[in-house]
């Protein structure tokens, strides 16, 4: 089913209704390390407010995570960590995620491609559809699919590695003991 | 617990923004906007700008009439609820849609067939056809981007604009996965929806003919190879 949102009467306004994702903003940067995900969030919504125009009154967070990414890359130039030119190693630059919550998931993480972690992440941590994660990485939705697809059976086939490591180690453990 | 549902249980905590988000909100507001969201025209200005429009309008509507199939709303649409199950007609819808595409030199079709038990619209040979052969020439530019080859390049370049021109339709919104067009379709056809795919897919031929090949190589590797 398809819902339309009555635009709101001013740029204020309208304006209004993009800033309430400034949440998301941060949380987003920081999930990937940012040293300043407060200020990439309220940089993100600057350009937000002199773009306005561009961004999609609907659904405006692709954009506005497309918006956030770039500067994470920014930062990371600034930094001098990387300084990435080919388009596949930009698209992945932002997709280092901080600890998760559980060092197995975290390891397994560790072991994909940045292309396959930021899939993932923006499915799982970002609360994204795959549409939406498709516009702010500049995809195919098609194409984004296929990926998350991809990542989602190395990402399971890495936990299964894990666990199968941690239960011979068990078994060892307990034969030497 | 699926892979998925595990990764979001791990999902990081993070702390609390410390802004004054109505500050904030303030301080951002009180910067010069967009002008084009914010300034509505008027008086003369107004219409002058809109004359401007109009006459930007109709010379985009004469240079692009006749080849812009990918024009949603101008032909109408209905649920097409016709199906086919044979993978022999399924093959010969494949064939019919090869006779009347192309593929780069020295690139062979791909085998592809309907699997067994599933069904599909009538169309969806054509449309896997175009996908094919659009990705096929996209991968065929890169090369020819990264070998410098400029007249494999022009050849790939003409061959793609024909694909968004006659090859492609783009589904008004709302409507439902079953779509078809009213009337008779000269050619295969892939449907897109109407989410920005067609205007990303004629910017990336507009970026790569100005020398900007960096989505035209990347839908390449996301997309690609055939086979």
């Amino acid at each position: 089913m398809t819902t339309h949102r009555t635009p709101p009467a001013s740029a204020e306004a309208r304006f209004r209704h993009i800033f309430c994702h400034l949440d998301a903003i941060a949380r987003y940067a920081a999930r990937r390390g940012s040293r300043d995900p407060e200020g990439i969030a309220a940089e993100t919504m600057t350009i937000a407010w002199r773009k306005l125009s561009a961004v999609p009154a609907d659904d405006p967070r692709p954009w506005l995570f497309m918006t956030a990414r770039h500067l994470l890359m920014a930062e990371r130039r600034r930094g001098g960590r990387q300084a990435p030119l080919d388009p596949e190693v930009l698209e992945g630059v932002a997709a280092r995620p901080v600890e998760s919550g559980d060092p197995e998931v975290t390891a397994a993480l560790m072991e994909l491609s940045p292309n396959d972690r930021e899939a993932l992440v923006l499915i799982a941590w970002d609360d994204l559809t795959p549409a939406q994660a498709a516009a702010s990485l500049g995809i195919r939705p098609v194409a984004f699919r296929v990926r998350l697809l991809r990542a989602r059976r190395r990402f399971g086939r890495a936990l299964e590695a894990r666990a199968s490591a941690a239960e011979r180690a068990r078994l060892l453990e307990m034969e030497s003991a | 617990m699926n892979e998925i549902t595990r990764l979001r249980r791990a999902r990081p905590d993070c702390s609390e923004l410390s802004v004054d988000r109505e500050a904030l909100f303030a301080a951002i507001v009180s910067q010069p906007a967009d002008r084009s969201a914010r300034v509505a025209p008027s008086g003369r200005r107004g219409r002058r700008r809109k004359l401007v429009l109009a006459v930007a309008l109709a010379l985009l509507v004469v240079l692009t009439a006749g080849t812009a199939l990918a024009v949603t709303g101008v032909i109408g649409w209905h649920d097409d609820t016709r199906i086919i199950s044979d993978p022999v007609e399924w093959q010969k819808l494949y064939r019919d849609a090869q006779s009347k595409l192309t593929m780069p030199p020295g690139t062979k079709w791909p085998v592809r067939t309907l699997q067994a038990n599933t069904v599909t619209s009538p169309l969806q040979p054509g449309g896997e056809a175009v996908a094919i052969s659009q990705v096929a020439w996209e991968c065929y530019w890169a090369d020819a981007i990264k070998q410098g080859d400029g007249q494999a390049g022009r050849q790939a370049q003409a061959a793609l604009t024909d694909i968004a021109r006659h090859h492609i339709l783009v589904a008004p919104e709302g409507t439902s996965e079953n779509t078809a067009p009213n009337g008779h379709v000269d050619g295969p056809v892939a449907i897109y929806a109407d989410d920005g795919g067609f205007e990303y897919f004629t910017k990336m031929i507009a970026d790569a003919a100005a020398g900007h090949p960096a989505t035209l190589i990347q839908s390449c590797r996301a997309n690609g190879p055939v086979g």
